[in-house]
């Protein structure tokens, strides 16, 4: 594999030597990609299908979507092992506006974690609040010590996005 | 066999489901919001990032990178990328007055273009086998390309490092990058090469541009350079910067504006 990436250097032709590799496996990609990961093909809002599965990609945990009263949805990010521990967030949409976030599961299990989760988790909660209502599609801005929450929380947002 | 794959379109962009996905690799998240069409290759790229963090990590003591710092492996043993990465350094050191280095420190280390060259890479890829719309975020620094649904342009916040509640504004546009570099989670970590000392002068600075490897670097060594950078910045071809001072006063170069946002 090695010697497949080095021999194609950086040209467009290479590139595309490397990609048709793999330009057999199957969708949903990251069926055979590590278990830390998280992939969720979702609808644009443009195209409503409600009756379409969601393909459960590497869901091995109780992620998923929920329909509660007054046409709110709750959608629920996967469980993210990062090194400060398990983190798992929900996402309420009403009226496709996110709404509220909840956090499901945080670190509790040491000195440390309390350090890292106390600021961040208030701080993930608002950035979640902020994004949707500036309608962005990404944030620039280093956020290291919390990508344990920063990918559970898009692992909802992408969800959410449907 | 391109003739079976081909540089073509697979869709028109944004007309067809959209993937996203997250990816930990480099010890932080690279996010992808593309086609759903792109699935089929998206693993090639996630692939070659893994392979990239293997080869240029600084914390792997046989990587290419360590061997090459402590002098057991010539150039000509390691990957050509690292030339390649390496050439980059010098060309962004000189551009920047010796701000942007790949010896932070004083040793080896050229993480500091490693990330927003593998992201400008993994960019390329997607565009290279047709993926006409997507965006590439790794720990914040992000390449677009296209648009992510017809007629409207990508549109990417930017975190206030003041005030962890709000962006600090929010930039827009087709085919650009945006890099930021900064003190809000991390603390104080980006040295001037100068002084040796972490740099203080700014919050936060912003590059935008059309390139995420260059704009990361010369985010990098703006943050370096402190206020300095804003004249620096507006000497730089095709490149704007929006930066928060330590008290949360606000500067932009001359050109930033064509990238702001409305709310």
């Amino acid at each position: 594999m090695r010697r497949a990436v080095l021999a194609l250097g950086g040209t467009v032709a290479g590139l595309i030597l490397l990609l048709s590799f793999r330009s057999h496996t199957a969708v949903p990609a990251a069926a055979g990609v590590a278990p830390s990961t998280a992939t969720t093909p979702t609808t644009p809002a443009t195209s409503a299908a409600p009756s379409t599965p969601v393909p459960k990609a590497t869901k091995t945990t109780g992620a998923g979507t929920g329909t509660g009263a007054g046409g709110s949805k709750v959608v629920t990010g996967s469980v993210i092992s990062s090194a400060y521990g398990p983190s798992q967030v929900a996402v309420t949409l009403t009226a496709g506006k996110i709404t509220k976030v909840t956090i499901l599961q945080h670190t509790d299990d040491g000195e440390m974690s309390q350090e890292i989760d106390g600021p961040a988790l208030p701080k993930l909660v608002s950035e979640t609040l902020t994004a949707q209502s500036a309608q962005i599609d990404a944030v620039s801005g280093a956020s290291y010590t919390s990508a344990g929450y920063i990918k559970s929380l898009q692992s909802a947002l992408d969800k959410a996005r449907a | 066999m391109s003739g079976r794959l081909g540089v073509r379109p697979a869709a028109p962009a944004g007309t067809g489901p959209r993937l996203r996905h997250a990816e930990p690799v480099m010890g932080t998240m690279f996010s992808f919001d593309l086609p759903a069409a792109a699935a089929a290759v998206l693993p090639a790229v996630l692939r070659w990032l893994h392979w990239v963090d293997a080869t240029f990590s600084t914390y792997r003591p046989d990587s290419d990178v360590s061997r090459f710092g402590r002098g057991e492996a010539g150039l000509t043993d390691c990957a050509p990328e690292l030339a390649e990465v390496i050439g980059e350094c010098a060309a962004l050191g000189e551009r920047s007055g010796g701000y942007f280095t790949d010896h932070p420190g004083g040793r080896f280390d050229p993480s500091g273009l490693v990330k927003g060259w593998s992201i400008e890479h993994a960019a390329v890829m997607l565009t290279a086998v047709g993926q006409l719309s997507h965006s590439v975020n790794g720990a914040g620094d992000v390449q677009c390309t296209g648009e992510p649904v017809p007629g409207r342009p990508w549109r990417i916040g930017i975190a206030d490092p003041l005030i962890p509640q709000a962006l600090a504004a929010v930039v827009s546009g087709r085919d650009f990058a945006v890099a930021t570099s900064g003190t809000a989670e991390r603390g104080p970590h980006i040295i001037n090469p100068h002084t040796g000392r972490p740099a203080t002068g700014l919050a936060s600075v912003t590059v935008v541009g059309p390139r995420v490897a260059t704009a990361d670097a010369y985010a990098t060594a703006a943050f370096a350079m402190g206020p300095a950078a804003r004249d620096w910045v507006e000497s730089l071809d095709g490149y704007e910067a929006f930066a928060v001072a330590p008290d949360g006063q606000r500067w932009q170069t001359s050109g930033f504006a064509a990238y702001a946002a409305g709310d």
